[in-house]
């Protein structure tokens, strides 16, 4: 983890990526400390007397870790602005691949637009979304 | 088929919920929960060396903030049955420990999209959330989708 600079970044840069294996133990973890405790989110059962197929992630959970990816890419970085969108159900104790790149770099305000996406092993995108974040400068 | 519903209720205040002060407890579960690993998020003394001068929390941090009534009474229904299509945030300050935060809820739109599989409804309920010192920390949309 290091600083990363206005200057130091590219249209274009890829974010360091994250793989990982999503734990059911994980999600009930986010979803105590979100105060989102509920069935859907903590077990199986419960879910699917929701109509689910099983347990879900929280879909701000998703949101949280692809922020989290631009945290572990650039400490310094300061997410100003992000938005996802929820194409399908992320369901744990699966592999999930987060992933972003930088798609543009504003000078006048010493920002980079960001998409950000997180991904199954079969490249489905389950989550989409866009960031920007503002970039300390060396100037 | 046209869409159809009273568009005075866009931008009336439903709900204001005031929170009690963020622990530093609080910030420090959440940012363990998503493997956060950034001082600023998780540690203490460094944070307080850092440009906040103090531990902040995770920009998503906002979104664990539960509204008393989450739609209004009379949210219309557009579809049978309803998913959480996204969120949008906007943050403009940190949320430290001992900050008490208030949140105010609105609906912003109501709007209609045909997508593969047919019309589809987006409700977006927009959360303002400010400080105790009236500063604007976050706005953040909920895509309620139903079809």
């Amino acid at each position: 983890m290091s600083t990363l600079y206005f200057e130091d970044i590219e249209e274009g840069d890829e974010l360091p990526a994250i793989d990982l294996f999503l734990s059911k133990d994980q999600v009930r973890q986010y979803a105590r400390a979100a105060n989102m405790y509920f069935p859907r989110f903590t077990d199986d059962e419960g879910a699917r007397a929701e109509g689910l197929p099983g347990m879900i992630a929280p879909g701000v959970m998703s949101m949280g870790l692809l922020a989290r990816m631009i945290s572990d890419w650039n400490p310094a970085a300061a997410i100003t602005r992000i938005g996802t969108t929820f194409r399908s159900p992320v369901l744990p104790d699966r592999h999930i691949h987060l992933r972003g790149a930088v798609t543009q770099k504003i000078a006048a305000d010493h920002t980079a637009e960001c998409d950000i996406w997180m991904e199954n092993d079969d490249g489905e995108r389950w989550v989409i979304g866009t960031a920007t974040v503002l970039l300390p400068t060396k100037a | 088929m046209a869409l159809e519903f009273d568009r005075s209720m866009l931008g009336q205040i439903f709900d204001e919920t005031s929170f009690p002060p963020i622990t530093k407890e609080e910030i420090l579960d959440f940012s363990a929960a998503l493997g956060e690993a950034n001082p600023l998020y998780t540690n203490e003394a460094a944070a307080a060396k850092g440009p906040y001068g103090s531990l902040v929390a995770p920009p998503t941090f906002v979104t664990k903030l539960r509204a008393k009534k989450f739609t209004p009474e009379h949210l219309p229904k557009l579809g049978k049955v309803g998913f959480d299509g996204g969120r949008d945030l906007e943050i403009s300050a940190p949320v430290r420990p001992g900050d008490a935060l208030t949140m105010l809820s609105t609906i912003h739109d109501i709007y209609e999209k045909t997508g593969r599989t047919g019309s589809m409804y987006f409700i977006v309920i927009r959360n303002e959330v400010r400080n105790q010192k009236g500063e604007k920390v976050a706005v953040i949309d909920h895509r309620i989708m139903q079809r």
